[in-house]
């Protein structure tokens, strides 16, 4: 370990970094701008200059910046000396010439970058006097608002666009003092990652458009460590609230992305960072809703629809218990519908209530079978769920069949960075340092090999070395091939084309020459068969002799925040959607019953019959959610449940990573955590045993607790994430800054009075500002600040050095599941089109977007203006024999539904497939369809109605 | 018996001083223009809403008796959707006058806000606003703002080149 002296003091430091990285690590305050901890040094902004002196004899020094000093054992530097300090301060004065005096109708004001240096290097007088340069502004789409006046040009915004992200459209135009970074032309940013340039940009020429719209400043914003619920990755997330201050329910006005070393780092994808919104919406759910009496007419509603009333909440519970003591009694049946998108305790919750033969998992057969498979491939020794940074160490990946990039972005940007790994070694072998970031960049070679197999992922295409487009069957059967070239033997397979074979050859080569190989695929397409492959894949790897590796990394992504979590719940083969509705179709016709759906739109899950089946089929229907949803509509006693933002609990990523997420803020009217509901109808119901843990429960560690007791395999919740006990020195973490504004103010308007903050029983955390504000000595603070460090640049103030672990307990903890080998698998060939009727029918596959196939983020009002209209997807070979041109109307039959939709030609879709949007709004009720066979024809003459 | 006295003579000596006690409210004593009292919400010499809803003041605050909420208007200026000051907190630091960068908030010379009722305390931005300039007559926060308004383009403020042409060689 190489020592360095800084200012007089030694210290002793891994040499790894550069020298501004090295300072930032030991906490010394340098100024900086271009530099960021993922994307290495460019040193364009010389912002970070010190002194380096050649031995102790040497008095002058000269300048170099650290940002491009590699540090040497035994160097001396000076941050402090004034020579280095003028250099900064000059530089900042010059960046500050052309700067618009905007700070106050700034967005970034407050939580700005070029703020916190400008202070820092103690510029505090503007001597310019000449004109200011001016931009125009150019509309970047709903999420990003653009103020090029600000900019002052350190190239981050692009080469995170351009470089780390692969986006293409944002460039810097122009050239000398009049740099300019946008568009070619006005219109939305097309990369996925787009809103991440809002704090990659040290100050505020991109904001958050959405933000703007509820601004308030970042030291008005009460947050809370939160788990993003938009996919299955499990980011980590800062969501921020305040209370409006004109009697209406608290908003949440954004969410940020809350560093986690091993899955999101510094990085969140749109769909995350714009999808908070749906909690705000007009649908959200306040109080409890109960059917009326009277029905709707057929021509303004579906069949089963009903009008409901606003009922006060105590009545509610009071029906909801005499609806469980009659379960109690065994006068009436009560059945639990659980929900992938719902925590652990909640789903446990109801699991209690009903008990476990009355629970099902509300999935369809399919999916839950896949969970179920993913989970069990999860389990073998051979194979290993990689972390982010992991996956970023991939020196060959092969992607089987997912298209990562819309149902787990985040995987996406991870493989992105993984196809420069044979750049990186190639610096290495020069003895480049990684984080000279241009340099190494400059560097030829081939890129790492990723190999992309399937119905396609279009935005990683340009990274990858071979692409092989192709139905999900020829996905297995590849899959099965590259199996035999690695098992040495040759395939048993004869019936894949040559090509194929040779690209399969090929795929075994490379993955076997790679020091760590990574598998990735996923749920996307709903076949088993690709998983079995992928694991088949990754298991052969890990056998392989030529590594001297044991596991193999495959990361298979689930397709909601909790699915693996809800897999846990529920043995393989039980408690699938269908079983339910046979169940109820064949009831035993006296005993009533009653349905207690959890945060769950059924009719997304399963073909409309056999929802309705089910619905009717049940005598009364209870829903608990967050958004009226066409599930809602048909439900006789709505319950509103807080989201997760309101709420505190537990989720299981991809990875199986178990992760506790606590209420950012109080959800607003009677809403509150689907478990409370549940625990207070269990405890206002004199037959439920009072000794069962759902009775008595008060917080939702007790839940955690008993699940953990229950499920071995995640045993792990019982010590995850601090309970309500923790504290430091005495004090429970705050949620709110303590610069925290209006507290004697914002409720004034209705009462005068300040009555005390609300008291949070279940969390080590309050809110209000009184408690411990100090991020680096736990992970449950989510406001990013430190002392001169107002940005989310402060990050590094928290860290176990730049790129490091938070300091503090961590709140996540990988499940443990009892290790059991796979068996070897032998894909059943031929599941053959039987039911094909070739001239109309196609198989309809599911595409994942990244707006739009998400239930909730959909529902988000920025997201939701950028979705797509209800369109499919047809190859062009089977659209011309169709004679279908793009834009034409095109009409979906599958079993009496219809769908009309736009015809999109695609060249890369394989033939006798149709590309269908999966969940897309319009389309949701065909999601559960999907893959299969379906009739498409054009409509003809849409003129006439 | 000596202290007595004196103490006597002392007293006695005042009466023939002057009075320092005001007659108020029949007699109103000078308060000078910057004296720090009833804060109000100014206007610039166009007539509008000084206040950009930055929550400076409010943040400043030390009893935090300031509340409101940003709200960006078609004309794409920034103003306050309301702006509440809870004066039955106030404690007339004028510590907000100090942080208000575009002179909006200012403090003055009217200290006579007495109510039966503490909610009546309670002002809203209908009640603080005034319709003038307040102590500083000409400034105008757009006018050195790089931010483009209705009326006030890119590169028009104080100070500003025009805006740059990308597509020029802008040697």
């Amino acid at each position: 370990m190489p020592t360095i002296t800084i200012d007089g003091e030694d210290y002793e430091v891994d040499g790894e970094q550069n020298l501004l990285a090295t300072c930032l690590s030991l906490g010394i305050n340098l100024p900086y701008f271009c530099w960021h901890p993922a994307m290495g040094s460019v040193g364009a902004c010389r912002q970070c200059a010190v002194i380096e002196y050649k031995d102790t004899e040497d008095q002058h020094g000269k300048l170099v910046m650290g940002c491009m000093t590699p540090v040497k054992d035994g160097g001396l530097y000076s941050v402090i000396a004034d020579a280095a300090r003028e250099f900064r301060g000059g530089i900042i004065e010059d960046l500050m010439t052309n700067h618009p005096h905007d700070c106050p109708v700034c967005e970034e004001g407050g939580e700005c970058h070029l703020q916190d240096m400008t202070e820092m290097t103690g510029h505090v007088q503007r001597r310019y006097r000449g004109s200011k340069r001016t931009h125009r502004n150019q509309y970047l789409g709903p999420f990003i608002n653009h103020e090029m006046n600000r900019c002052i040009a350190c190239y981050r915004c692009t080469r995170f666009y351009r470089d780390y992200a692969g986006g293409s459209d944002l460039e810097s135009l122009g050239r000398n003092n009049q740099i300019y970074f946008g568009r070619q032309k006005d219109g939305m940013l097309e990369n996925g990652f787009s809103g991440n340039l809002v704090e990659v940009c040290p100050t505020g020429v991109f904001t958050d458009k959405t933000f703007s719209q509820h601004y308030v400043r970042k030291w008005d914003l009460q947050t809370a460590p939160s788990i993003c619920e938009h996919c299955a990755v499990g980011c980590n997330t800062a969501p921020g609230a305040r209370e409006p201050g004109n009697g209406g329910r608290a908003i949440l006005r954004r969410v940020t992305n809350l560093y986690h070393r091993d899955i999101n780092g510094y990085f969140l994808c749109d769909r995350g960072r714009f999808g908070y919104d749906y909690v705000n919406s007009d649908h959200r759910l306040e109080n409890v809703l109960a059917a009326r009496g009277d029905r709707l007419i057929e021509s303004t509603a579906r069949s089963g629809e009903k009008i409901h009333r606003i009922l006060p909440p105590a009545d509610a519970v009071g029906r909801f218990a005499q609806t469980l003591a009659a379960a109690q009694l065994g006068r009436r049946r009560l059945i639990g519908i659980a929900s992938p998108r719902s925590s652990l305790e909640n789903n446990f919750a109801l699991r209690q209530l009903v008990g476990g033969a009355n629970f099902f998992c509300g999935l369809a057969r399919r999916d839950l079978e896949l969970l179920h498979l993913v989970d069990r491939v999860q389990r073998d020794p051979r194979i290993h769920s990689p972390t982010t940074p992991e996956i970023e160490s991939a020196d060959a990946v092969l992607i089987l069949g997912e298209d990562i990039d819309n149902t787990a972005p985040r995987i996406a940007l991870a493989v992105r960075q993984a196809a420069r790994n044979r750049q990186k070694q190639r610096a290495r072998d020069l003895k480049i340092p990684l984080w000279q970031d241009a340099s190494v960049r400059q560097l030829d070679g081939n890129p790492s090999p990723v190999l992309l197999i399937g119905t396609g992922t279009p935005a990683l295409e340009e990274i990858a070395s071979e692409i092989l487009h192709c139905t999900a069957d020829q996905t297995a059967s590849f899959a099965t091939a590259v199996v035999g070239f690695l098992r040495r033997d040759e395939p048993e397979q004869t019936e894949l084309p040559e090509s194929l074979r040779e690209l399969a050859r090929r795929a075994a080569e490379r993955l076997s020459a790679a020091q760590r190989p990574l598998i990735v695929s996923g749920c996307g397409n709903r076949s088993v068969d690709i998983v079995n492959g992928a694991a088949a894949v990754a298991c052969a790897l890990a056998e392989c002799e030529q590594g001297d590796r044991e596991q193999c990394d495959l990361y298979l992504a689930c397709p909601e925040v909790n699915s693996l979590g809800i897999a846990q719940l529920f043995p393989p083969g039980g408690g699938q959607l269908e079983q339910l509705a046979g169940q109820l179709r064949a009831g035993d016709g006296d005993t009533p019953t009653t349905l207690v759906i959890l945060e769950n739109d059924l009719y997304r899950r399963c073909d409309r019959r056999t929802v309705d089946t089910l619905l009717a089929g049940a005598d009364e229907v209870i829903l608990l959610d967050t958004l009226l949803n066409t599930t809602a509509r048909h439900a006789d006693l709505v319950f509103p449940a807080a989201a997760t933002a309101e709420s505190e609990g537990s989720y299981i990523n991809s990875s199986g990573i178990a992760q506790r997420f606590y209420a950012v803020y109080e959800g607003a009217g009677f809403i509150q955590e689907s478990w409370r509901w549940l625990a207070n109808a269990a405890a206002a119901c004199e037959e439920y045993p009072g000794n069962d843990v759902l009775a008595g429960c008060q917080h939702v560690h007790e839940l955690s607790a008993a699940l953990a007791g229950k499920f071995p395999a995640l045993g792990v919740l019982a010590g995850l994430g601090p309970d309500e006990h923790y504290r430091i020195d005495g004090l429970k973490v705050a949620r709110q800054s303590h610069r925290y504004s209006g507290r004697t103010a914002i409720r004034a308007r209705d009462h005068v009075a300040e009555l005390p903050p609300h008291r949070d029983p279940d969390a080590p955390m309050v809110f209000s500002m009184e408690g411990i504000q100090n991020a680096a000595r736990t992970t449950l603070q989510a406001n990013i600040w430190s002392p001169g460090w107002n940005s989310n640049q402060s990050i590094q103030k928290f860290l176990q050095g730049v790129g490091g672990r938070r300091k503090g307990a961590q709140g996540s903890r990988r499940i443990e599941r009892a290790a059991q080998p796979l068996e070897d698998w032998h894909p059943q060939n031929t599941k053959a089109a039987a039911t094909f009727s070739a001239a109309t029918d196609l198989v309809l596959v599911p595409l994942h977007r990244m707006f739009g196939s998400d239930e909730l983020s959909a529902r988000a009002a920025a997201i939701a203006s950028v979705i797509d209209e209800p369109y499919a997807v047809i190859s062009a070979g089977d659209a011309e024999q169709r004679q279908i041109q793009h834009g034409d109307l095109l009409q979906i039959r599958i079993d009496s539904e219809h769908y009309a939709v736009e015809a999109r030609i695609s060249a890369t879709l394989p033939r006798g497939t149709v590309g269908v949007p999966a969940g897309l709004p319009g389309l949701e009720s065909l999601d559960c369809h999907l893959p299969g066979p379906a009739a498409v024809e054009r409509i003809h003459g849409g003129e006439s109605p | 018996m000596l202290s007595l006295l004196r103490s006597m003579w002392l007293v006695f000596r005042h009466l023939f001083t002057r009075t320092a006690t005001v007659q108020y409210p029949d007699q109103k004593p000078y308060l000078a223009p910057r004296y720090r009292g009833r804060i109000v919400l100014t206007r610039d010499p166009d007539g509008e809403e000084r206040c950009v809803a930055c929550n400076l003041c409010a943040v400043a605050c030390p009893p935090d008796c300031i509340s409101l909420q940003k709200t960006e208007d078609e004309d794409g200026r920034w103003r306050p959707a309301f702006f509440r000051i809870n004066f039955s907190r106030c404690i007339m630091c004028g510590l907000c006058e100090d942080a208000c960068p575009t002179y909006a908030i200012q403090l003055t010379p009217d200290f006579e806000m007495c109510e039966y009722d503490r909610q009546s305390m309670v002002y809203e931005k209908e009640d603080l606003l005034i319709s003038g300039p307040g102590k500083y007559h000409e400034y105008s926060f757009y006018n050195v703002a790089g931010k483009a308004i209705d009326g006030k383009g890119k590169g028009e403020a104080e100070n500003e080149a025009g805006p740059v042409d990308v597509k020029s060689l802008n040697l």
